[in-house]
């Protein structure tokens, strides 16, 4: 990735605003940050999400399945006209990269396409009003995965999606989030340069979804990073390994579970459980960074 | 011209050559598959300058085209029975955003390996024009024309192309190659509308989306007069045409009754109605190549000047009938003399048609037009 200060981040703006997106809407600053950095000469591709309309570019839709499939056409017809200088950008959501879409996703991988691939990650189906996706991590309370006598939330922990894309071995896969712009961007910029297929995968808190006040979304992205729910890293080639974020300690899951109304319902016993998978994770995220190589 | 014996599967490669196609996709489905493999040869060999992507999936393969179409590249696709109903879904996209993909469909029924039509008509509803074609030159054919038709303008309508897979898929014929200089001077290259690129890009513009259901309807309906257009211009540059480019009318001359089908079972029931007219007997052939749109004009006319229509539909709609003899007796509604209209079911699941089948079901429809009285009025056989 580029190493950039805040000074660095371009004024020119191509998203729309406010669009549909509620207050404090985790995506739709994604979109505003990526699209700086990526510039107007994109066609950007979208599929059904929240919010589903975001950018003043080119841009087509397909359907909810086939955002690997359109991405491909979008980038085989213009390298067969020649205008290889537009870019194919999927900017698409948790629902339509990790679930519905992830055939077609997973497909378009291991041919290499030449696409950049955006996951506005905001960890269920919030176009549909708060369901669980295969992006949702454990215990959250969607209205698919409810809190009552016979249930606690989600019972299983999410899809480690990066790391599947990883092991396609593609030219670039990163995480990144909202609170880390310079980060965010820096990454963008450095996907931006290669060729071949790029995903990354932005941590974008939903007020709506995740029950907390729309004044609190960066403290909340901030959190899931500082806490090590949300790492920021990359993956060159499926071989390299980088951290791209090391805080000397790790703060307490309990500081970002306890400002959401999806963990409202947590008990300290599973607030544990989750610190402690957080922590054996990290740990191996760090070791990871160490040999700088990823294993697969 | 050159004169070369093919397959069905080549001929339907060849067409997507001689059409210039831009990219090309699919995934291998029984018999759809050869069609791949050529494309591919074609390719590697250099003779055709053409981005080929191997998706995952026919559901892929559908919104490959449909996005590189939307980009301004020409496409094809093509498959075959269970890949075709799993294109379901983007197909009506496809259609709602009036991209011009052309597709070949060589059809496989839907319960099993052999062919009938059910594959292609489940997607009735879709909005594609369908067409279904008799031989290897109509499938070489059809496939160039489908590109004029479908990219006219006034149309914008993706296009399948349907013929019996096994019968002309793994079946030589000889076949009649245009050069292709008399194929780029018939078929202008393809442009989007509107262009998709970011000079010309205005986001003032009304955002580009799903055409109405009343002028998506209207604009289908009204694609017949331009596949007429366009099928006659194909007779006068190459020598060949198909009926009206809808409806294709055999030895209907004076013809007391006609029988109506659709696709190769029209060779077999030329020998039918020309043993049958040595007889003296007075039947004609309607071979139905159009079935979206649906040539209601030509059906009327044909049923003010024969007594009755017997339709052969390698096809059923279950629990509601034949696709054609449903469509057919919805359009001599209005005629204030109506013809009878009689229905067989044939050649499903690959059944077997032969000359004798159709001369016993075109004798049928005449005893019907010469008033006996005829039972059942549908039958399978």
């Amino acid at each position: 990735m580029e190493r950039l200060t805040i000074k660095d981040i371009p004024l020119e703006e191509y998203t729309i605003t406010p669009g549909s997106a509620c207050q404090g809407c985790g995506p739709a600053l994604a979109a505003r940050l990526v699209f700086k950095a990526l510039g107007n000469k994109v066609i950007r591709h979208g599929v059904p999400s929240c919010p589903d309309s975001v950018t003043r570019t080119p841009h087509t839709f397909s359907v909810f399945e086939s955002a690997g499939a359109a991405l491909t056409g979008i980038s085989r017809a213009l390298k067969v006209l020649g205008r290889e200088d537009v870019l194919a950008v999927g900017f698409i959501g948790d629902g339509g990269t990790y679930d519905i879409g992830f055939q077609a996703l997973s497909a378009a991988a291991e041919r290499n396409e030449d696409i950049l691939w955006f996951c506005k990650n905001n960890e269920a189906y919030m176009n549909t009003g708060i369901q669980r996706s295969s992006a949702t991590p454990l215990y959250a309370w969607t209205t698919t995965t409810q809190v009552g006598p016979r249930g606690r939330g989600k019972e299983t922990p999410r899809k480690n999606l990066p790391f599947i894309i990883a092991a396609h071995h593609v030219p670039y896969v990163a995480t990144a989030s909202i609170a880390f712009p310079t980060d965010l961007i820096g990454k963008v910029l450095h996907a931006k340069r290669l060729r071949g297929f790029r995903f990354i995968d932005i941590l974008c808190p939903c007020p709506t979804g995740w029950r907390f006040d729309p004044s609190r979304t960066i403290e909340v992205a901030r959190l899931a990073v500082q806490t090590g729910m949300w790492a920021l890293y990359e993956i060159i080639d499926g071989r390299e390994f980088r951290l791209t974020y090391k805080p000397k300690k790790l703060k307490p899951v309990e500081e970002y579970l306890r400002l959401q109304g999806r963990f409202r319902h947590l008990t300290d016993r599973e607030i544990e459980e989750i610190q402690r998978m957080v922590n054996e994770n990290w740990e191996r995220l760090l070791k990871l960074d160490e040999m700088g190589e990823f294993p697969l | 011209m050159t004169i070369e014996v093919m397959v069905g599967n080549k001929a339907a490669a060849t067409a997507a050559k001689l059409s210039r196609v831009q990219v090309a996709v699919a995934f291998p489905v029984t018999p759809q598959t050869t069609i791949v493999e050529y494309l591919n040869e074609f390719i590697t060999k250099g003779e055709m300058d053409c981005e080929f992507i191997n998706v995952e999936g026919e559901l892929s393969a559908q919104v490959v085209v449909q996005a590189a179409s939307r980009v301004g590249a020409r496409t094809f696709c093509c498959t075959s029975g269970p890949g075709c109903l799993y294109m379901h879904h983007p197909m009506h996209d496809t259609s709602s955003l009036r991209l011009p993909v052309v597709m070949a469909v060589v059809h496989r029924g839907n319960k099993g390996m052999q062919p009938d039509h059910t594959d292609l008509m489940s997607h009735i509803m879709t909005g594609w024009i369908q067409w279904y074609v008799e031989n290897n030159q109509e499938v070489l054919d059809s496939i160039i024309m489908a590109y004029r038709v479908a990219e006219d303008m006034r149309v914008r309508i993706p296009i399948a192309v349907g013929y019996d897979g096994y019968i002309l898929s793994y079946t030589a014929e000889p076949v009649d190659i245009p050069d292709q200089e008399e194929v780029d001077d018939f078929l202008p290259p393809y442009k989007p509308m509107p262009s998709l690129m970011p000079e010309d890009f205005d986001p003032k513009a009304p955002l580009w989306w799903r055409v109405p259901w009343e002028e998506h309807h209207k604009v289908i309906v009204d694609a017949k007069e331009v596949i007429k257009e366009v099928n006659e211009e194909f007779g006068k540059r190459f020598g060949r045409s198909y009926g009206n480019g809808l409806v294709e009318e055999y030895r209907c001359e004076d013809a007391e009754a006609v029988i109506v089908v659709m696709g190769t079972i029209a060779s077999t029931a030329r020998d039918a109605i020309d043993n049958l007219r040595a007889e003296g007997k007075p039947v004609g052939l309607v071979k139905l190549k159009c079935l979206v749109p649906f040539p209601y004009e030509d059906f009327q006319r044909i049923g003010s000047e024969v007594r009755a229509i017997g339709m052969i539909d390698r096809n059923v709609c279950l629990g509601v009938g034949g696709v054609g003899h449903t469509f057919i007796r919805n359009a001599i509604y209005d005629l204030e003399e109506r013809p009878r209209v009689l229905g067989f079911h044939a050649g499903l699941a690959g059944k077997e048609v032969k000359v004798s089948d159709i001369e016993r079901m075109a004798e049928k429809t005449l005893k019907a037009a010469r008033g006996e009285s005829i039972s059942p009025l549908v039958e399978w056989i």
